[in-house]
């Protein structure tokens, strides 16, 4: 069922058609506010922009534009609240540590596998770069115009920014273990390699 | 607009790349959406939605349940005293909807603690609202729930069934 049959029939009160829509977009709310670091008060941004959605829902006249609304009623909540709790988050912290997450990646890449490779490839990105690669590979996909909108950057810059950003995740990581391996194995070695086009 | 053909690998995801997506030099396309896949996975499988958030946003739609019952206030002891009121009173209320009561004590001008009851006794669990922070109890099985650091302004409790349906909601009051 498509994303507007779904508004529409939570328009009408149908709580299924509700729970399909939370299933297929809570991954993406939650990566963006992930982004934000704010800890224990993630639950109560996701929650306030779920909130929200059902408040306004029938007001979405673009189903197409769910994701990019979902997206930036996120940043201005994890901001609102970020400000609230005035807190300033040392950027010397590690970039990725939540409270969901094992904070020593040493223990995630213990099996020496891709995933904890990237990860901490990525944690070691520069903030901007990390910021702008989490809002690119959420899944659905948000367009360049609301990840631009919602870094404060022109929409032209993303595709290059895009480019130097894996050029440099690409650099972080080991020899033999780029991206050309499978991205659903669950434990690739650094021999298993496929071509990059399945 | 239309992607450039070696556009090819979407990688299985649901949606089509945005075709302003352009080759660089540094980075062609295909290893770049593949690199993206591959961290998205990783990401989403390191920290995946814990299921209390997916449940919570799921619960979340009971709000827009423009039907649900409104528990009116019918007892306020700040009105019962006709003005002459002890500071040391506790504020007392009664919610009533069909069928259901919340009777509700706020304790202490300090710790602005809230004890509450529901008739009849019943385990469910209560959502406390106050501004944009909505806090969940639980009743035990003698309907009895408590709530610590109530804050300042409007308030509403609302009781949620078992599917996080809205069944009951109070009036906002200021407690």
């Amino acid at each position: 069922m498509d994303v507007g049959e779904l508004l529409r029939r939570i328009g009408e009160g149908d709580q299924r058609a509700w729970d399909e829509i939370v299933e297929r977009f809570a991954g993406l709310v939650w990566s963006v506010a992930r982004g934000y670091r704010l800890g224990a008060l993630t639950d109560d941004v996701v929650q306030t922009v779920w909130l929200r959605l059902a408040e306004h829902s029938d007001r979405i006249r673009n189903p197409d534009m769910l994701a990019s609304w979902l997206a930036t009623t996120t940043r201005n909540e994890a901001l609102r609240v970020s400000k609230k709790q005035a807190k300033s988050v040392s950027l010397a912290e590690y970039p990725e540590r939540t409270d969901n997450s094992v904070s020593d990646l040493d223990e995630l890449i213990a099996d020496d596998d891709t995933r904890g490779h990237v990860l901490k490839a990525f944690a070691l990105l520069p903030d901007k770069d990390r910021e702008l690669l989490r809002l690119l590979c959420t899944v659905p996909p948000l367009d360049y115009a609301t990840v631009a909108e919602m870094l404060g950057r022109s929409i032209g810059s993303i595709g290059p920014s895009r480019n130097r950003a894996l050029a440099k995740l690409r650099k972080l990581l080991p020899d033999g273990l780029d991206d050309t391996t499978s991205r659903r194995s669950t434990d690739t070695t650094g021999d298993e390699r496929k071509d990059a086009v399945e | 607009m239309n992607p450039p053909d070696h556009h090819g690998t979407n990688d299985g995801m649901a949606e089509a790349v945005p075709p302003d997506r352009e080759a660089d030099d540094r980075m062609s396309t295909q290893e770049g959406d593949a690199m993206l896949a591959l961290l998205g996975e990783a990401l989403a499988t390191s920290d995946p939605v814990p299921d209390h958030v997916v449940d919570a946003a799921k619960g979340a739609f009971t709000w827009r349940t423009i039907d649900a019952e409104l528990a009116e206030l019918v007892f306020d002891s700040a009105n019962d005293l006709a003005g002459v009121r002890s500071e040391d009173m506790d504020r007392q209320m009664t919610f009533q909807a069909p069928g259901v009561e919340i009777e509700v004590m706020v304790t202490d001008e300090s710790s602005r603690r809230l004890i509450g009851q529901l008739i009849p006794p019943a385990e469910m669990r209560i959502d406390v609202i106050a501004g944009d922070d909505i806090t969940s109890v639980e009743s035990d099985r003698l309907g009895r729930f408590s709530f610590d650091d109530l804050a300042p302004g409007p308030v509403r409790l609302v009781v949620l069934g078992a599917n996080g349906e809205t069944l009951v909601q109070t009036e906002w009051v200021i407690f």
